[in-house]
């Protein structure tokens, strides 16, 4: 944690009258799984290519494995874009170990490495064919290869999941977490919530070009509280009463039966409600502990702000 | 450096493994090989003519045929000198009208420099039959035997039917199917459509025309009667006026008692005129055909330079346009910078360029040492004389400042379109701006210091063609030096800019820029 891969310091950019990144600050330590979150248009890409010193900032300062600009260190970084596109007369192996030499590995190294990825990762039928006659998935997951060829310290992937089918989903979630393994720091943007959760460690939301939550998954959980979903005919004022309980919200009931919800802080056992329940003779139809998912702390925290956004 | 390398190298294979690289590339001998050799067949392939004449005064029949036996014999002759210029033993192109060493120059001289003269010294001294006596000590000992060429002109029968003897009218009309092609006419044992009647009326002396005397009436049968329906090839026509007003002077000079031979002798008396160069050194002024070809070549420096251009320039920006829509060049930004990918491609492309020409001059060379006759013959000595020509380096610097100047532009242009419609749009002015040169490439080289040829030379666009196509008649030391400053400093800033385009451009979606938008985009610092 004491070694920071990349750290962004009040990095802004606009274009024109429309704040693409406003005033974003992070650091990335080694060996992360750094996820970027946000909805469509909130800047991730934006972000992304400021860091890889493909477009620069306004103001803000980037510090890079060590450098101000990725391009000093180019051979260290991995990146896949967010549009994919590759050669397509090219054959599969030829484009890996293409761009693994544009990254400073030699032709037969850059061949062999080329090769292994493809056997490790189900191509290896494929690796004598031209990169047109892939499908789009094939090819996306060829594009993530070449982007880890050269095994670079950083590795930026741009929304690297969006086009998979759930299988290859988890070939790259595997591939991400080896990355991460061998000491590798990944970044990667997503507005899927299920693949930041199932990999981060450090997650960043970011909406409108500005920083919502930056914080380890657990911080991110912590922003909403835990609930209990009960269901049950009884009264249930006494639960309100009791220690480390917030809040007791009626969801939906009818006659028979009613369900509530209860927000529990973080150190309250869900036990304990249980407990409570039996004592005071409250029969329960249901009891349920509900971990807050990323995708609640996503529609807690950027809520209403990103439907306007997406229907903007 | 080894990046740029890498994506040239790329570029390059790229490009040179696609069909259509190979398509364009040999198109261009194939066309050309094939247009020599359509033209060899059509050359040779002339039909066999009939004719009918009938001569009602009694006085021409003699001459037209003589008229159509020199016809022939001047085709002899004419193939005779190629048979000799393809085997005779020294075949040089420096020999000038000077230097001609031997018999057989000489008289491959004397029929350059007067063919009906020559004709005549051809048919005096027995014709096909000396010259192969007197030519074939300078042959080389290995050819084939001179096969003389057919007559092409040949009298036909007079058809039972037609009455020479008859009117004019009755004549013309019993011979009209004939003349149209529905009705072939016989000669000998061969039969086929007639191609011309030539009908000399009874009363055609009161038709000679003489100095002083006023033409009467316009009769458009006048004279000597030609009826034919093939108006393009005058050969028979020409031969038979040249043929009978000779017979006619003769007359006349009988009639005033003038001796013939003496006439026929100094119409035959000539002076030579040499073309001498003032810018050779003494005792070498004489201009040879090699010189000539070295006037000339330019044209051929800039039509190759043409051609190569515009196919590099294609293949560049359709090469960027297709990274731009595969969104490739976001890969290649995060891995090395644009002036990297800009320099790369550059040279990748520029190879791609000199493979074609390499491969034109390759192929050419192979045709002409597969296939040697007279015309390839002389193709490769041009060859020689080009490719031996003080102009290699002018178009060696012209060819890469051409280059470098329009793809610079063309990058650019590339970069700021996401698709090959939206490119061609925006291609076509740099197009026509190439063609202007080419339209006046003809001109140029028989008026190479012309005042607009040379303010237009210091137009940068257009500089590079204009100066090759002026290089061979050196041109002034300040045409030169500015133009290639101005070219220099030209290239040098497209260049930048282009860069800073492509920079901007490269990650740009949508459509291309408007003007005010690309002079803001210039005026950002990156």
């Amino acid at each position: 944690m004491d070694q920071q891969v990349l750290s962004l310091s009040r990095v802004r950019k606009t274009y024109g009258n429309f704040c693409a990144v406003d005033d974003i600050s992070l650091s990335i330590p080694k060996g992360a799984i750094y996820g970027f979150l946000g909805p469509n248009g909130a800047g991730k890409t934006t972000t992304i290519r400021m860091i890889l010193d493909i477009i620069k900032p306004d103001s803000g300062e980037i510090s890079i494995l060590g450098k101000q600009s990725a391009l000093d260190v180019r051979d260290r970084i991995g990146y896949l874009p967010e549009e994919k596109g590759l050669y397509k007369k090219m054959k599969v192996w030829a484009i890996i170990q293409y761009f693994a030499m544009l990254k400073g590995m030699d032709k037969s190294a850059a061949k062999e490495r080329a090769f292994e990825l493809l056997q490790k990762y189900g191509l290896k039928d494929f690796a004598e064919n031209k990169v047109e006659s892939l499908s789009k998935g094939m090819g996306q997951k060829v594009q993530v290869l070449a982007a880890v060829a050269h095994n670079p310290e950083l590795v930026i992937l741009d929304e690297p999941f969006s086009g998979l089918d759930p299988v290859n989903q988890s070939v790259l979630e595997e591939l991400i977490r080896e990355l991460a393994s061998n000491g590798q720091t990944v970044v990667f943007s997503t507005h899927v919530m299920q693949h930041a959760e199932r990999l981060c460690d450090h997650i960043l939301l970011i909406t409108r070009g500005k920083k919502i939550f930056d914080g380890t998954l657990g911080e991110a959980r912590a922003c909403i509280p835990r609930r209990v979903l009960l269901e049950t005919a009884d009264a249930t004022d006494s639960i309100a009463t009791l220690d480390g309980v917030s809040a007791v919200q009626l969801v939906a009931g009818d006659n028979d039966s009613s369900q509530w919800q209860v927000e529990i802080s973080e150190n309250l056992n869900p036990q304990e409600i249980l407990r409570h329940c039996f004592d005071k003779h409250i029969s329960l139809n249901r009891f349920e502990f509900v971990e807050p998912s990323l995708h609640d702390v996503f529609v807690h925290l950027v809520g209403d702000e990103a439907k306007e956004h997406v229907s903007r | 450096m080894n990046v740029i390398r890498l994506i040239a190298l790329r570029e390059y294979m790229e490009n040179v493994r696609t069909k259509g690289f190979w398509i364009t590339v040999l198109i261009i001998p194939v066309i050309i090989i094939g247009m020599f050799f359509l033209q060899t067949i059509l050359s040779n392939a002339t039909p066999t003519r009939y004719y009918i004449l009938i001569d009602q005064s009694g006085q021409y029949e003699e001459a037209v045929a003589v008229a159509i036996e020199r016809e022939h014999q001047r085709q002899i002759l004419q193939e005779f000198v190629d048979y000799l210029l393809e085997h005779r033993l020294e075949s040089d192109l420096e020999t000038t009208v000077a230097n001609a060493g031997n018999a057989a120059s000489q008289f491959v001289d004397d029929v350059d420099a007067d063919e009906v003269a020559a004709l005549d010294q051809w048919l005096d001294s027995g014709g096909l039959n000396y010259a192969l006596a007197m030519a074939s000590p300078y042959l080389e000992q290995e050819r084939p035997d001179f096969e003389a060429p057919e007559p092409q002109f040949i009298a036909a029968d007079l058809p039972a039917e037609v009455n020479a003897d008859g009117s004019v009218e009755e004549i013309v009309n019993t011979l009209r199917p004939y003349l149209s092609g529905s009705r072939e006419v016989s000669a000998g044992d061969n039969s086929g459509s007639l191609f011309a009647l030539i009908l000399i009326p009874e009363d055609v002396d009161a038709d000679i025309v003489r100095p002083g005397t006023m033409p009467q009436a316009q009769d458009p049968r006048r004279g000597i009667q030609y009826w034919a329906s093939n108006l393009t090839d005058t050969r028979l026509p020409d031969a038979i006026a040249r043929s009978i007003n000779a017979e006619i002077r003769e007359r006349e000079y009988v009639d005033l008692g003038v001796n013939t031979s003496l006439v026929r002798n100094v119409q035959r008396t000539r002076l030579p005129v040499s073309q001498l160069d003032p810018t050779a050194q003494a005792g070498e002024e004489a201009v040879s055909m090699a010189d000539t070809f070295r006037q000339f070549a330019p044209i051929g420096f800039v039509y190759l330079m043409f051609i190569s251009l515009m196919q590099n320039v294609q293949y560049l920006l359709s090469n960027t346009v297709e990274e731009k829509s595969n969104r490739i060049i976001e890969v290649l930004l995060a891995s090395v910078t644009a002036d990297e990918l800009m320099m790369g491609k550059l040279i990748g492309i520029g190879m791609a360029g000199l493979t074609t020409i390499a491969v034109w001059l390759l192929s050419f060379y192979l045709f002409i040492s597969a296939y040697s006759s007279t015309e390839t013959e002389l193709i490769s000595q041009m060859l020689d004389v080009i490719l031996g020509s003080e102009l290699i380096p002018w178009f060696v610097f012209y060819y890469f400042a051409g280059y470098a100047l329009y793809s610079g532009v063309f990058l650019a242009i590339g970069s700021l379109c996401n698709t090959l419609k939206e490119a061609q749009a925006l291609m076509t002015p740099m197009i026509i701006i190439q063609i202007i040169p080419i339209a006046m490439m003809a001109f140029v080289v028989m008026d190479p210091n012309n005042t607009l040829v040379r303010v237009m030379s210091w137009i940068p666009l257009f500089t590079p063609y204009l100066m090759m196509n002026r290089a061979a008649a050196d041109p002034p030391m300040i045409d030169l030096v500015g133009t290639t400053l101005l070219l220099v400093v030209s290239i040098a800033a497209v260049l930048w800019l282009s860069g800073k385009i492509f920079r901007h451009g490269v990650l740009r979606t949508g459509q291309p820029p408007k003007i005010l938008e690309m002079i803001r985009l210039l005026r950002v610092r990156t």
